[in-house]
């Protein structure tokens, strides 16, 4: 056989060895089609899955280039199961479509009889159909095009979307591009996203996202609805905007729990879109009431299920999805796809990386000991509040009292899960804390003055886990976590990758206290973490002081 | 004269040549050898020799023999010849009959005759007549063709007493036949209504629409299932909407035979064919449509299949020596332990039975006898194999193996085309391992099957490598030609024997592999040479990574695979094997007898990278901690207060037979049981005294007896004899030949003494002769006995005695003679 640098596994997983001197190259071959999952040193995996295959599909590869990819980078004999079934995944997308036709609207078309004749018998997508014109066309209800394509994509069936959006109110926008530049790939991304139609782009921690959702909004010029995940983001995004496009304060408005503002450009959160009252959506007239001619949302990871199903109404608009995964905690993965849209844009973590827009990061693990009259109330305490018990040890607080003393002078961040346990490391170490209560205004100013270089060290709850730019943050330490949570793990360490001016690596300690539950559910993240390819370490606590 | 004299005569005078081409064609008349050439000759025309022989014929040859049988009678000596043959072959031409009938000769199938009476004197046409026995063999629709009216009226009884009605309202009706008041008259008026194709087609004109369709259904097999079969139709009554099955019962083209089946009768049928018997006559095989595939998908797919069926069976192997396999009382091994299995490997319940089966057909899993369950022999000498050498064993036990991994699923009674999944009641799926999956004739069909894959490959070959994709239909087509006689067998095998030809990569991608070619031209080593190019070599090197896990890139070297097992946890499916370390699975190695220093230092020997360190950590620290609580054996302990007594006890000499170790300052453990612990304490001068406790039970195991795996040989099932006993048969033929006063030994004298009686007694039973015969009762005595016989079937014949005016039952074996009484009495 060929020595290439691929394995490709019966079980549907594609093996990368990093090092072989065709690993690049095998590496953009395969990246259309399979995702990336894990990341470590030497041997990456990627996994091919459906919805991989017809992300694939959408951006116009076919199963034959599939094949001869694998064939040509695999070092062993390819499982010829696995070939037939890519061929036969691959062929399934498209062989319905979604068109506009002048005279009966939105229809759907096939070429092949059988398929239409299968999916027009499927008990849940009847009621969505209207009457059938010909052999091979049957009229879809206008409204109900969301929900056709994803109850195709539930039965095997996903439908190519061709008919098209609305064009929205024109609002011209432009890029500001002064002093910077959109970065290349960030570029790449937006014109992908544009050619595709809709879509989702997905960029790692730190490299950039807003400015792809920008430079969307700049091509389209038409009013824009941009939907994030909690105030804190909005503001941001604000900012943002108003630093780097023709944007001002009066055409961008916030609708959030406080502020109820309706412009050209328009930020609401999640939250307040999924509010309830009475058994009613009293906010979702802001998003099916104006001609939005753009939706952008932000961390479509963590979309909560009444989005999608507005989404599904929202189908004749183009719709932008930003996020750092696809994985989806709760599996969702296949919503994102048929109501958002394929992948149309994956940069490689380690691209970005290598070309300096993100901050390399050091991930230390520090295993506490806990004294004995901890073990001991550990050891009687209720399942329910041993968690608590182990992440919260008295112990844990001095070891951060060293660790800060230690990066004296640097920008850094003690993130925790309990609100006692950071209250009590807020005094201890003379600094601010930010939790759930703490004001808008007073987290902004605390951001400002951090970003600023005025407070050195900030103790922040989870609130601060999302979307929160903090430049110069360059050490974090993290006392303890949500359980076992890759998601939160992952958006830690995303705040501290903004590149540092230095270029210095960034730090991210996690204090882990030995032989508990916490050290079971530190074992997950650290998995998660060298999978992801950062480099990762375990010391001693008693090693803290001294080992660099 | 006898046919079967008149064949030993025919045999006698043809050359060694022709004997020894008669003899590779039909092995089975010199096993075991014969003594004489009438023993030859009544060997060859016994039913079964025949049966065999026409296994072998291909479709043309069975053609011209079946329209010899039906142009000739052997009973009446009426014979036939290439010229008349001709008019009923359609397609045909003299020289091509006579090239077959001369094969069908040489196999002694048919033989030369008289022609029959009337044929001008001067003609020098060869005449032939079929082997004796062929009508029994044939069976009753010869060339697919129906029975004549006469014969159906004579054995209807129903038809008979509807004929002559159905003929006159036929015949009023306006209809042009002769009426009748007989049933035989009846049926002769029907047989020479629809006597010639013309007259069917005149009469088919005014036939309801869809006859023509239905009766295209009768085209191959004159029998044929219809609803009602017996309803009323008739002529008289029937409307303007007939249906075609009322409009060709009224008319008697078709026949009731019971309530749900009918016949074409002969002539009907002959006419529909146009006159002809055989119409689809041709002398080469039907090359079917086969779509290509490219060398290099071909050579992926088999070398693919061969590393992960070899993997699999490797972890199968794994898994069963950790748990042998339980079986079920009813045999084979129910469904509780393959979905355990099937969870294990990750694969179907399907692809598990096929690899169970393969596993247990190359002697790589046995049942052992006492604990009825499947382990793994002891000292598997396939393990240790290169992984060519484990191919080759792997696929020499499936050549040579009675056993049908494929059947594993189907429904036991065997009727194909019931989908698997019917699985209740008596009739549920044959489970892996069990007696049901054992066909005997399975290697001759996947040698067959193989030969065939070979054939159509060939002939499909190309330059540029591709090859043909061939189905099952494929095959059956050229197997449905090549031997339409056996096609039968093998119509329900092909599916699973190509199943089961992919998974050991002689087939792949639809295709036959470069592999497969070499075995079905018999050339394993070809095989093997090439097998051996594109297998890579096994690794001696993983890639240990920081989160926890060493990749193996590739097939790993057996003995390291195993090691790396004993410490860590395997992941994933392919060529590449993930090896997880945890907390537990560091434990385990601990527990085996490692430590840190001796796992890192193993790791580092083979490890293309350096050691991460939190790997290094976590074996530092699972290891620091390892042995914080110690398990030891102690058969009983020794407790008390006073610490000098037991320090004591400990260090004196006279203990020594307790083994004691100490546990704490006032806890001694001991090795000996309690009672004799205490034994030997009051011997020492102390009084201890027992808890409750009870001897621990030691029950005796029977180790198991080692047995050895023998590396299966396959051997091509012997299509022909060898070349040695051929000439000892033709030795001891001439010989016998040579002295014709001097016979054999008097068992093979019987042989053809038995044939040529049973040759006379059917010969009577269809004239309808009157017979005598001596036969002896059970005191011994020989009574000759002048008898009809009616029928003969296992061993008995059914007679009627005229004398007494009653029918009897005989065994064969109590007639010592028979010879014919009178001269055709009819």
């Amino acid at each position: 056989m060929n020595d290439g640098p691929l394995i490709v596994q019966s079980d549907k997983t594609i093996l990368l060895e990093v090092d072989h001197e065709l690993a690049t190259e095998a590496r953009h071959a395969i990246a259309p089609f399979a995702e990336l999952e894990r990341a470590p040193e030497h041997m990456h995996s990627y996994r091919l899955t459906p919805l991989g295959l017809w992300n694939a599909r959408a951006a116009g590869l076919d199963a034959e280039r599939v094949l001869d990819t694998l064939l040509k980078y695999s070092r062993f004999p390819v499982p010829h199961s696995l070939l037939v079934d890519i061929e036969e995944t691959m062929s399934r997308y498209g062989r319905l479509r979604l068109e506009k036709d002048p005279q009966h609207g939105l229809v759907m078309r096939t070429d092949d009889y059988p398929v239409l004749e299968e999916v027009i018998r499927a008990k849940k997508i009847q009621p969505l159909l209207g009457p059938r014109i010909d052999g091979e066309t049957v009229v879809v209800h206008a409204s109900q095009r969301g929900q056709v394509k994803q109850l195709l994509l539930k039965i095997g069936w996903p439908a190519e979307d061709l008919a098209g959006y609305v064009d929205g109110t024109p609002h011209l926008i432009a890029l500001n591009e002064d002093g910077w530049q959109l970065r290349p790939y960030q570029r790449l991304a937006s014109e992908n996203f544009w050619s595709g139609g809709s879509g989702v782009v997905v960029l790692p921690c730190g490299a950039g996202k807003t400015l792809v959702g920008a430079a969307a909004m700049a091509t389209g010029s038409t009013t824009t609805l941009i939907l994030v995940t909690n105030t804190v983001a909005a503001r941001q995004w604000k900012d943002e905007l108003l630093k780097r496009t023709s944007l001002t304060e009066d055409e961008i408005g916030e609708y959030s729990g406080a502020l109820k503002e309706v412009r050209p450009v328009t930020i609401a959160t999640y939250q307040v879109l999924t509010t309830k009252r009475g058994g009613l959506y009293p906010h979702l007239e802001l998003v099916d009431g104006h001609d939005w001619g753009l939706i952008i949302y932000d961390e479509v990871h963590l979309l909560p299920a009444p989005i999608f199903r507005m989404t599904a109404d929202l189908q004749a608009r183009r719709r932008l999805g930003l996020t750092a995964t696809l994985v989806r905690e709760d599996g969702r993965e296949g919503e994102v796809f048929s109501l958002i849209g394929p992948k149309r844009y994956d940069a490689p973590w380690k691209d970005i990386e290598s070309q300096g827009y993100i901050a390399p990061a050091d991930c230390v693990e520090v295993r506490v000991d806990l004294p004995k009259d901890e073990r001991v109330a550990y050891a009687m305490a209720d399942d329910a509040d041993k968690y608590r018990l182990c992440s919260t040890s008295e112990s844990k607080s001095l070891v951060v009292e060293q660790l800060v003393a230690r990066h004296a002078g640097e920008q850094l961040l003690v993130i925790g899960q309990y609100i006692d346990q950071l209250d009590d490391l807020g005094e201890r170490l003379q600094a601010p804390v930010i939790k759930g209560d703490t004001s808008v205004k007073v987290r902004q100013r605390l951001f400002d003055a951090f970003r600023a270089g005025e407070i050195q060290t900030l103790v922040v709850s989870k609130v601060a886990n999302f979307s929160i730019d903090l430049p110069e943050a360059s050490v974090a330490i993290q006392v303890s976590g949500s359980f076992g949570s890759r998601q939160e793990e992952a958006q830690r360490l995303g705040r501290l990758l903004r590149p540092k001016k230095d270029g210095r690596a960034a730090r991210f300690y996690s204090l882990v206290a030995r032989d508990t539950l916490d050290q079971d559910f530190a074992a997950k993240r650290q998995r998660f973490l060298a999978e992801q390819g950062y480099a990762y370490r375990i010391m001693d606590a008693k090693d803290a002081d001294s080992a660099e | 004269m006898s046919l079967i004299r008149a064949l030993s005569k025919d045999l006698a005078a043809r050359s060694d040549d022709s004997l020894r081409e008669l003899f590779a064609a039909r092995p089975d008349l010199l096993s075991p050898a014969v003594p004489d050439f009438p023993a030859l000759a009544a060997r060859a025309s016994s039913r079964v020799s025949v049966q065999r022989a026409l296994e072998r014929l291909n479709r043309p040859q069975m053609q011209v023999l079946e329209t010899l049988h039906l142009c000739t009678n052997t009973d009446t000596g009426h014979s036939a010849s290439a010229p008349a043959l001709r008019k009923m072959v359609a397609g045909s031409s003299v020289p091509i009959l006579e090239r077959i009938l001369d094969r069908l000769q040489e196999l002694a199938l048919v033989h030369r005759a008289d022609p029959p009476h009337g044929t001008p004197s001067g003609n020098r046409q060869r005449f032939y007549l079929p082997v004796g026995c062929l009508k029994d063999v044939v069976g009753i629709y010869p060339a697919g063709l129906g029975r004549s009216y006469t014969e159906l009226v004579r054995l209807q009884p129903a038809f008979a007493q509807r004929a002559v009605q159905l003929v006159s309202e036929l015949h009023r009706s306006g209809a042009e036949i002769q009426d009748a008041t007989t049933p035989m008259e009846a049926a002769l008026a029907l047989q020479h209504w629809t006597s010639s194709p013309e007259a069917v087609q005149d009469i088919l004109a005014h036939a309801p629409e869809r006859t023509t369709a239905l009766l295209a259904r009768f085209r191959n097999w004159a029998m044929g299932a219809v609803p009602q079969a017996q309803r009323k139709a008739s002529v008289a009554t029937e409307g303007a909407d007939v249906g075609p099955i009322d409009w060709l019962l009224a008319r008697g083209l078709l026949v009731p035979l019971d309530a749900a089946h009918v016949e074409l009768p002969h002539s009907v049928g002959l006419s529909l064919r146009g006159g002809a018997i055989i119409n689809d006559f041709t002398l080469t095989p039907p090359v079917p449509k086969l779509g290509t595939t490219t060398a290099a998908l071909r050579r992926n797919a088999a070398l693919s299949a061969i590393s992960d069926t070899l993997r699999l069976v490797g972890e199968l192997l794994h898994t069963v020596q950790r748990q042998p396999l339980a079986t079920l009382r009813s045999g084979g091994v129910g469904v509780r332990e393959t979905r355990r299995l099937g969870e294990l490997l990750q694969i179907s319940q399907p692809q598990l039975g096929l690899l169970l089966e393969l596993c247990g057909l190359a002697g790589l899993i046995r049942l052992d006898v006492d604990s009825s369950s499947w382990v793994q022999p002891p000292q598997l000498e396939w393990l240790a194999l290169p992984r060519q050498e484990q191919w080759q064993w792997l696929v020499n036990a499936w050549l040579s193996s009675e056993r049908v991994p494929s059947l594993v699923g189907q429904p036991v009674n065997g009727t194909s085309g019931v989908p698997a999944a019917h699985r209740s009641g008596a009739g549920g799926a044959i489970v892996p391992l069990s007696a049901e999956a054992q066909r005997p004739d399975a290697p001759v069909i996947r040698k067959r099957i193989l030969e065939i894959l070979l054939e159509l490959t060939t002939e499909a070959a190309s330059g540029d490598g591709a090859a043909p994709v061939l189905d099952a239909a494929a095959v059956l087509q050229r197997a449905e030609w090549a031997q339409p006689r056996m096609a039968r067998r093998f119509s329900s095998l092909i599916r699973g024997v190509l199943a089961e030809a992919e998974l050991l990569g002689l087939v792949g991608s639809g295709a036959l592999t470069q592999l497969g070619a070499a075995f079905a031209g018999d050339n394993p080593d070809e095989a093997m040479t090439l097998l051996g190019q594109h297998l890579p070599a096994a690794l001696n090197h993983v890639l240990l990574q920081a989160d926890l896990t060493a990749v193996a890139p590739g097939y790993l070297a057996p003995d390291l695979a195993e090691k790396l097992l004993a410490m860590a946890d395997a992941e994933g499916q392919g060529p590449a094997t993930i090896y997880r370390f945890s907390e537990a699975s560091v434990r385990r190695a601990l527990d085996a007898g490692y430590d840190a220093g001796r796992l890192l230092q193993f790791l580092r020997d083979h490890s293309a990278t350096a050691v991460p360190q939190p790997l290094e950590y976590l074996i530092q620290d699972t290891a620091a901690r390892h042995g914080q609580l110690r398990v030891g054996t102690a058969a009983s302990f020794i407790q008390g207060d006073d610490e000098e007594a037991l320090q004591e006890l400990l260090s004196g000499p006279r203990a020594a037979a307790l083994g004691l170790v100490r546990l704490a300052p006032t806890v001694l453990a001991s090795s000996l049981p309690p009672r004799e612990t205490v034994q030997i304490l009051r011997g020492l001068g102390l009084s201890p005294s027992v808890d409750g406790v009870e001897d621990s039970a030691v029950r005796l195991r029977r180790g198991p007896v080692p047995q050895e795996s023998p590396r299966p040989v396959y051997t091509a099932p012997r299509l022909a004899p060898a070349a040695d006993d051929v000439d000892a048969q033709l030795a001891v033929l001439r010989q016998a030949d040579g002295a014709p006063g001097r016979h054999g030994a008097a068992g093979h004298e019987a042989e053809a003494a038995t044939q040529l009686g049973l040759e006379a007694l059917q010969r009577a039973i269809r004239l309808k002769q009157r017979i005598s015969m001596n036969v002896v009762d059970s005191m011994g005595n020989a009574t000759l006995e002048t008898v009809v016989p009616l029928s003969v079937s296992g061993g008995r014949v059914r007679v009627f005695d005229p004398a007494k005016d009653t029918e009897r039952v005989l065994s064969i074996h109590r007639i010592i003679d028979i010879e014919a009484a009178e001269e055709l009495h009819q």
